[in-house]
């Protein structure tokens, strides 16, 4: 059980530093993602009940990601910062090329797509390859939270 | 029926889906067409390069003559073609996608004999990469497929005839009898596999295509003059939109010349700032309130990254690059250069805050609310507006030897001030610096008074300190600027001095651009409204009927009218007319 709980408080200290980086990131210019807004809006578009939502989601699934990491790492028989760093640079890849590029807006009502035509209204921009419709820095800052993230969870992690 | 292979602009009628669009010509050419995003590089670009450019020809063997039209209230084109031998009727469309594995893009051209025993020929012709790449081609089953790195598009035909390739081009010739039906349809694919329909599922798309567009159209609600003109400029307007992310291209096209042989060919397929205030107008206006609602959402999504800077145009996905470059293409009639990026992105527009407020300002009268994010953003936006509104720019015009201080940008500041003010009075916007924007609200209206307005004109000018006029003051009684009586001595002095017979200058100062242009559409529109507005409705009642009545065989308008021979000019169609066209009307049938 040690490394559920210790999973769940990196998880939960990761998601904390990685939400921060990516909304300062949008508020100094650097990024247009809102990762709150998107998630929220899956379920509603009111701008700011998305956000809340979204907030919400981004917790729920920082939360999961951490004991992904833990089996991971139980699987290996060793933890350690860089581990998880390493782990936060793949998922941080697999963000950016499928998880929201591609997944994301295949379940989302309210994301475009490139086959989304004049029959549907979609009213998010899809975000693109790398997710560089949303600005050109917005892979480095993904790569850079993620880092983050995994490094905590990583480190908190017991087994 | 063309001049050195180049079809006039105004023998072109627009496709579309919402994602790209492409221009037919009266003989049957597929002359432009992009895929598989209105801003990627062209596979069909025989309107700026009849060698290089690429095409996709049908049309009878025989000389013949056409006539054309819209299927009733869609985007769906007919043609007619009639030869001595009989008749062939030709529908074109850009399908939309119907439920079932339909291809990324697709193109569908369905033949119908109508009478007699017609030969009829067909060339495709892509030209990948803007004419650049001639494409190899493969026959897989019945498809004949072309690609190129990640890019391929394929042929399928129905009955009408064997394909055979050469030199870069599959070819055709088939013979239709009364009551035959054929088929072709041009699938496209990117960065994934061709998917080969079988002919009914082409049909099934084409039939779902027409019924969309009907049911889309039978759902705009105005009742207001002008109806047809209205309703077909509204489904210009909305194939225009870029359906993926709600943004709109000032015009499908790139490098249609505003003089033939002339250096100003531009690429309008970006989406401009100025432009969507009057699109959520028109929206609002029309009953599209899904549309209006996600061309502010991606408003406010693109202009995120450099608020309070905004940038005058913006990618359709939003990004803010759009470096411009030159093709090795003929130009349209000799036009050179061909462009395609937009090198006005990087120039200090004051106007577009105030389209951005009028925007903001029609959205929350559409009764939308602003979110707290949205008003937050705006709030900064109005600050920085008083901190900049002095400087001079290059104006609405986007003018290249500017800059200057343009009195149609300070009254836009003034637009954008006034309706801060507004929306924080109604909640929308943080009320913390209300005093500050009315103040310098009311330093803007003093400077436009006293500095932008000419006595011996009678008229204010079309920079401070100047004598001249400029069609843009046209705007100002639309914008509600606060002088009815000076306002309408504008309109007179506007209507003076750039009028010829029904057509409008935009001015006639030096712009820093060489060559000449012709007149500009909206600029005629803007004069309707602006007579409208300025108590003078019977004249402008007058104009608007002379106006409707120069657009297309299927009431589709360019961005400028060559004066002398009625000539259309420019990028096609071009939103911004359409707009003005829908503004003018309302503007007309609202004092009716």
């Amino acid at each position: 059980m040690t490394v559920v709980w210790s999973a769940l408080a990196g998880g939960f200290m990761g998601t904390i530093v990685m939400t921060t980086m990516l909304r300062g990131a949008a508020e100094f210019g650097f990024t247009r993602m809102d990762l709150a807004l998107l998630l929220g809006t899956a379920v509603t578009d009111n701008r700011r009940k998305a956000k809340a939502v979204g907030y919400a989601f981004h917790f729920i699934i920082g939360m999961a990601f951490a004991l992904l990491y833990g089996g991971i790492f139980g699987a290996i028989g060793r933890a350690s910062w860089w581990l998880g760093a390493l782990c936060g640079i793949a998922q941080a890849l697999f963000t950016a090329t499928v998880l929201v590029n591609v997944l994301l807006p295949i379940v989302h009502p309210r994301i475009g797509t490139p086959e989304t035509a004049a029959n549907e209204i979609a009213l998010i921009e899809p975000p693109g390859f790398l997710m560089l419709n949303y600005g050109r820095n917005t892979l480095l800052v993904t790569l850079l939270a993620h880092v983050a993230y995994g490094a905590i969870v990583g480190w908190a992690v017991r087994l | 029926m063309r001049i050195n292979r180049y079809a006039r602009i105004e023998d072109y009628a627009l496709i579309g889906d919402g994602r790209t669009a492409a221009l037919v010509a009266r003989d049957g050419s597929i002359d432009w067409l992009c895929l598989p995003n209105f801003d990627s590089p062209s596979i069909f670009a025989a309107a700026l390069d009849p060698t290089r450019g690429g095409t996709f020809e049908l049309q009878p063997v025989s000389t013949f003559e056409s006539t054309r039209r819209y299927v009733a209230d869609t985007n769906v084109l007919e043609t007619t073609f009639t030869t001595g031998a009989g008749c062939v009727r030709v529908v074109d469309a850009l399908t939309l996608p119907n439920h079932g594995l339909e291809p990324m893009r697709e193109l569908a051209r369905s033949i119908e004999g109508v009478s007699g025993r017609v030969p009829m020929r067909w060339r495709f012709a892509p030209r990948f990469d803007y004419g650049q790449t001639r494409p190899r081609w493969h026959r897989r089953g019945r498809m004949m497929v072309a690609a190129n790195h990640v890019e391929a598009v394929a042929l399928s035909s129905w009955n009408a005839g064997t394909a055979v390739a050469g030199d870069g081009d599959s070819y055709g010739t088939f013979e239709m009898h009364a009551g035959d039906r054929a088929l072709l349809a041009m699938s496209t694919a990117y960065a994934e596999p061709l998917i080969d329909s079988p002919r009914g599922d082409v049909e099934g798309r084409l039939a779902h295509t027409i019924a969309f567009w009907r049911r889309w159209t039978q759902d705009r609600h105005y009742d207001g003059p002008w109806g047809d003109a209205v309703r077909r400029s509204a489904l210009v307007l909305k194939i225009l939109i870029f359906s993926a992310s709600g943004a709109s291209v000032a015009a499908p096209t790139t490098s249609l010349p505003e003089a033939i042989g002339g250096p100003r060919n531009w690429d309008y397929r970006f989406c401009w700032i100025r432009d969507s205030n009057f699109l959520i107008d028109a929206l609002l206006q029309l009953g599209c309130f899904d549309e209006a609602h996600s061309l502010f959402w991606w408003f406010m999504q693109a202009t995120a990254l450099t608020e309070p800077e905004l940038h005058v145009l913006y990618r359709l996905d939003g990004g803010p690059g759009v470096p411009e470059r030159e093709l090795p293409l003929a130009g349209y009639r000799g036009s050179r250069p061909v462009r395609v990026g937009n090198s006005a992105v990087d120039q200090l527009q004051l106007d577009i805050y105030g389209g951005l407020f009028e925007t903001a300002w029609l959205y929350s009268e559409g009764h939308h609310s602003l979110d707290r994010d949205t008003g937050a953003v705006l709030a900064r936006v109005a600050d920085h507006v008083c901190d900049i509104w002095r400087q001079p720019d290059s104006g609405i015009w986007e003018v290249r030897n500017g800059p200057f201080q343009f009195t149609h940008s300070k009254a836009m500041c003034w637009a954008a001030l006034d309706r801060a003010v507004r929306l924080a009075e109604r909640g929308e916007l943080p009320s913390r610096h209300v005093q500050r924007w009315r103040r310098e609200a009311s330093a803007i209206q003093d400077f436009v008074e006293t500095q932008c307005w000419s006595a011996s004109l009678d008229s204010y000018t079309r920079v401070a300190g100047s004598h001249d006029v400029d069609a843009s003051l046209l705007m100002l009684p639309t914008i509600r600027f606060p002088n009815a009586p000076r306002l309408a001595s504008t309109v007179d002095a506007v209507n003076r001095h750039l009028r010829k017979d029904d057509f409008v200058y935009r001015y006639h100062a030096d712009d820093g651009v060489p060559g000449s242009e012709g007149c500009f559409l909206n600029c005629s529109f803007w004069l309707v409204s602006a007579l409208a507005r300025t108590g003078r409705v019977a004249d402008a009642t007058a104009l608007m009927e002379r106006l409707v009545a120069r657009a297309n065989d299927v009431g589709l308008y360019s961005e400028e009218i060559d004066p002398a021979n009625g000539g259309f000019l420019g990028n096609f169609p071009q939103a911004l007319v359409h707009l003005a066209l829908i503004e003018a009307a309302v503007a007309i049938g609202s004092r009716s």
